[in-house]
């Protein structure tokens, strides 16, 4: 924050929080690991995604307005 | 003699067993004693109508399990049948009566399997064929806006930045045909400030003396400048899609506050297996994930006049204080108000309490004596 370029705090966050959401993250990988084999165009992974990225905003949104001005 | 007070007069009030011992009552007439008898009636007659439903509802059911067994050995019997069947179905009816029970049974069995099934059909549906889960997005967090307490007000620092965002990356496509340059005065900017920034814009005035319409400098009583003509302007220069009007949008969502903030800061990469066309954006927030508008703060897209860093998630964070703001400009002066106002009708409240108290002390501490006569 000190550089030139100011660091987005939310971003800075979201990478600190990601091993509290490794379980969801590892669901997420091994989705899509799984339908990378079949390619019918419906299976999608958005479950284990929004799994992930909630657990991912809860951890961000306690600390995130304390860093901001 | 048998003396009647607030305590022994229980069970009388009930009209059930006079005189036995005290017996707690049941639920539903915890209060017959305590709120006069007029809610107790109430409650009462309210659960002995409920269980006369009940007894109605069952009866009926009986009548119809029944009406449908008639039914299906009318049916037997129309089929053509031999004669010596028949007769035997006649012969065996009186002795069915157990046998009715046993269909009863099986029918009612039948139809919460049915139901059952239907339940899990409609269920198994949702998971596989309607993707329940970006249809509705992805549901926002909440965070702790300085402005949420319930004696905090706006951060009007917050306010003036949100508002140069608003100028610089939003005003370009999105209206806010409510706010007037004047409700700014007082809120973000001074007069002078704000009759400077409005004098910068062209508007369109009604009929001069000579019929015509004319431009001039914008004045303080003039709405903020709309980015296109009507809305079919705007959506053939969006795609098709609106850019909705921004006056009240943080009312205007659920969640609104938290759900704005999110939407502008959550721009993705689309999960495995999702592809959005052409045009679109992937937003996990968005209902349905693909939103026409892309994204638009950057870093470093304004420069703040009082030198904080625009980052994304500060940008957000101002620009959503300013839209709340615009949508309830009154939340300050409401919630003062309210706070006085609770307190005086607190105390308002103990004053009638006593006072109430005070008029029926007299018929709280009566005593009615019954004497026999000989």
């Amino acid at each position: 924050m000190a550089d030139e370029e100011p660091v987005d705090q939310k971003k800075y966050l979201e990478e600190g929080c990601k091993p509290k959401c490794v379980k969801q993250l590892r669901s997420y990988e091994a989705c899509i690991k799984r339908i990378d084999c079949d390619e019918s165009g419906h299976k999608h992974c958005t479950g284990q995604y929004f799994d992930y990225w909630s657990c991912v905003d809860k951890c961000v949104a306690q600390t995130l307005f304390s860093k901001l001005k | 003699m048998y003396v009647f007070t607030m305590e022994n007069i229980g069970p009388v009030v009930w009209g059930e067993e006079k005189y036995q011992p005290f017996k707690f009552p049941p639920p539903y007439l915890w209060y017959t004693r305590h709120l006069s008898t007029c809610l107790g009636h109430k409650i009462r007659s309210g659960y002995a109508k409920l269980s006369f439903l009940s007894t109605l509802a069952r009866r009926s059911h009986h009548a119809k399990v029944e009406g449908d067994i008639k039914k299906s050995q009318l049916e037997v019997i129309d089929n053509d049948m031999k004669l010596l069947e028949l007769q035997e179905r006649m012969v065996t009816l009186p002795a069915q009566g157990q046998d009715r029970l046993g269909s009863a049974y099986t029918n009612s069995l039948r139809c919460l399997a049915l139901f059952g099934a239907g339940v899990s059909g409609l269920w198994g549906c949702s998971m596989i064929a309607c993707s329940d889960e970006a249809e509705h997005g992805l549901a926002v967090p909440n965070y702790p806006w300085p402005h949420e307490g319930i004696l905090s007000s706006y951060d009007h620092a917050s306010i003036r930045r949100g508002h140069q965002v608003y100028q610089q990356v939003c005003a370009s496509c999105h209206s806010m045909s409510l706010i007037s340059f004047r409700d700014l005065v007082g809120v973000a900017y001074t007069e002078e400030e704000t009759k400077a920034m409005a004098a910068e814009i062209e508007v369109v005035d009604g009929p001069n003396d000579e019929g015509e319409m004319f431009t001039r400098p914008g004045k303080l009583s003039d709405r903020f400048p709309q980015p296109y003509v009507n809305e079919q302007a705007a959506r053939f220069a969006n795609g098709g899609a609106y850019p909705p009007d921004l006056s009240l949008i943080t009312k205007a969502r659920h969640n609104g506050q938290n759900y704005v903030f999110g939407l502008l800061t959550g721009y993705r990469d689309p999960p495995a297996g999702v592809s959005i066309r052409e045009g679109l954006h992937y937003n996990p927030y968005f209902p349905g994930g693909a939103i026409a508008m892309p994204k638009m703060l950057i870093d470093g897209a304004v420069e703040y006049e009082d030198g904080t860093p625009a980052t994304e998630a500060q940008m957000g964070k101002d620009v959503v204080t300013f839209l709340a703001w615009a949508a309830e400009p009154e939340m300050e002066e409401r919630k003062l108000m309210g706070f006085k106002w609770i307190f005086v009708l607190s105390l308002a409240l103990l004053q009638a309490g006593y006072y109430r108290r005070l008029k029926w002390s007299i018929f709280k501490s009566r005593k009615l004596v019954l004497d026999v006569v000989n």
